[in-house]
């Protein structure tokens, strides 16, 4: 219980503290103005000018919530050593571990307090546009939101041992191929070296699938969704975030705190 | 008072750093042994870089040792629950600006586990304790060095700790706030808290200490209570004499090696203790009128300052 206490009083702590970052409003202003570019885009074409408005909004609130993620998050760990706010509260009776899950779980609060906005607007525009609302966007949200968990716990992981310079690199990159370790593995299997068929496997099981969370065109283009779907990526990422968070502790506890 | 019992107790700690990637490992803490004794105020006093910082982020818990022991309350500092305990203010102490003095304790206490109906109690009574009654609801970006240092004093306070850690608690002060949080540490004393206070200003620690240890170059040079180093050795003592002829006081300061210092007529002679009696008895052959004899306690600063010369040597 007084675990728990710690946690939220930390994670409370990194939301008042993050809504104050003026990147996260930058990003959160360009992909409001993207979503409502979408009606803009979708006038260009003579077909599908509902489902167009929804591709552009749901890739800009995927796009940027995660930038929104690397760049407030690389600064998570970082910021708080390099201003001593850690001195005073690693020096009260909470672990390491406690400290980086409550900054964690602010900093997860937060994103998905900004991709609610978005997904606002996104609602917004669509009903204004005559766009169709489907439960399979609810789906889409829920699935945005375990990735953004994900790519936070990446980004704390970097943060825990290195710079926002580095970080900021890392996770991006990790993203990025993110998206691609579920092609590779099929290319890397449909190779007739066996060496590039066991690389490929092993990228895909060490880096995150981050394709199986996005649901962007089954919402977007109102495709079936089975609960498979949804629950089979839901546990991945939890168990993935579990992983990564288990690593950036152990890394920063061991860590010099100069 | 003190009453003997180890509050931390430091034995040959050893710390290596490597100042920079494939750079060759420093060694910043020389195998130092210490301890500290309950309801005393022990001072840890060194010149800049001589490890008076890795030692207490060692005791916090916030470096880990290479080598040695150091231990809180009989507890390794590698552990955490024995923390509910120590309350600790670093140098330079930084918070949450967005915060307001009351919300930062508000959330150290919530850290420390002090329960809810405890909380709101223990601020008020933290915050006119540390004189930001009338402050406490204004942002923390809104204080001044002062002011922040007295927030300091109270997180580190919040969930009534036993041992207190102070790193540089007067660093930047001016002499008001100074004498403030002197007083601020003389009353933890009363209330029978342990003090730990890191610091160079060694007119603080002649005032407030009941114990000292010097470390020079990562190795402690000396340890003991604050009036046995001030009163022992060799004390000096100043005697002031009107009229003393140029013929005798030359010949002070080639019999007893005296040092003389002139004002007109008035002529201050200091020696040492046991070349008293020589002074004054050449001071009446001569006929000069002797204006005072003063005993002076060794200054801590020439303690300090021997302790740095040797450590350097």
């Amino acid at each position: 219980m007084k675990l728990l206490v710690c946690i939220w009083a930390i994670a409370i702590n990194t939301v008042r503290e993050s809504i104050r970052n003026k990147i996260l409003y930058a990003l959160l202003f360009f992909a409001v103005l993207m979503i409502g570019s979408g009606v803009i885009i979708g006038a260009l074409s003579y077909v599908e000018q509902e489902r167009i408005l929804q591709d552009v909004g749901l890739a800009a609130i995927r796009l940027f919530s995660v930038l929104i993620a690397i760049f407030v998050g690389i600064n998570l760990i970082y910021k708080e050593v390099d201003r001593r706010t850690v001195y005073t509260i690693l020096s009260k009776p909470l672990s390491r571990a406690v400290f980086l899950v409550g900054k964690y779980v602010g900093l997860t609060l937060t994103i998905w307090m900004q991709m609610s906005i978005m997904g606002g607007v996104f609602v917004a525009v669509s009903l204004a546009a005559g766009a169709p609302l489907a439960w399979q966007h609810g789906a889409f949200f829920l699935l945005t939101a375990a990735e953004l968990a994900l790519v936070v716990s990446i980004a704390t992981f970097f943060s825990s041992f290195t710079t926002p310079m580095l970080a900021s690199f890392f996770t991006t990159g990790v993203w990025v191929v993110g998206q691609l370790t579920r092609n590779l593995r099929d290319i890397g299997a449909r190779s007739e070296s066996r060496a590039v068929e066991v690389s490929t496997a092993a990228l895909h099981r060490l880096l995150p699938d981050l394709e199986g969370l996005n649901l962007a065109s089954e919402a977007a283009h109102l495709l079936p969704i089975t609960p498979s779907d949804i629950l089979f990526p839901l546990t991945y990422a939890f168990g993935y975030v579990t992983l990564v968070l288990m690593g950036a502790t152990f890394l920063f506890e061991r860590r010099d705190l100069r | 008072m003190p009453d003997g019992r180890a509050v931390v107790r430091v034995e040959n700690l050893e710390k290596y750093f490597r100042p920079g990637f494939g750079l060759r490992k420093k060694q910043i803490l020389h195998g130092i042994s210490f301890c500290v004794r309950q309801g005393e105020i022990f001072g840890f006093v060194g010149p800049n870089g001589a490890g008076k910082t890795t030692t207490l982020k060692v005791l916090m818990g916030l470096i880990r040792p290479t080598g040695g022991r150091a231990a809180i309350l009989g507890r390794d500092v590698r552990e955490t629950a024995f923390r509910r305990h120590v309350g600790f203010l670093p140098e330079n102490p930084y918070f949450y600006d967005h915060l307001s003095g009351r919300e930062t304790l508000d959330f150290y206490a919530r850290l420390c586990g002090v329960r809810s109906s405890e909380r709101r109690r223990r601020v008020n009574a933290l915050l006119r304790w540390v004189g930001l009654w009338k402050a406490a609801d204004a942002r923390l970006r809104t204080y001044s060095k002062g002011m922040q240092q007295r927030v300091g004093i109270a997180q580190a306070l919040v969930h009534d700790p036993d041992v207190v850690f102070l790193d540089e608690p007067m660093t930047g002060l001016d002499p008001i706030g100074r004498k403030e949080i002197r007083d601020l540490i003389l009353r933890l004393r009363t209330e029978g808290k342990t003090v730990f206070m890191n610091t160079h200003i060694l007119s603080d620690v002649e005032m407030v200490c009941d114990r000292v240890a010097i470390i020079v170059n990562g190795r402690i040079r000396y340890e003991g209570a604050t009036e046995e180093i001030l009163e022992g050795g060799e004390r000096e003592t100043e005697v002031v004499l009107v009229g003393l002829a140029s013929e005798a006081a030359e010949l002070l300061e080639e019999t007893v090696a005296a040092r003389l210092r002139g004002m007109g007529e008035r002529i201050e002679v200091r020696v040492t203790e046991k070349c008293v009696d020589d002074v004054l008895r050449i001071a009446m052959e001569c006929g000069a009128e002797i204006v005072s004899v003063t005993p002076h306690r060794r200054s801590l600063e020439s303690i300090f300052l021997s302790a740095v010369e040797e450590g350097e040597r």
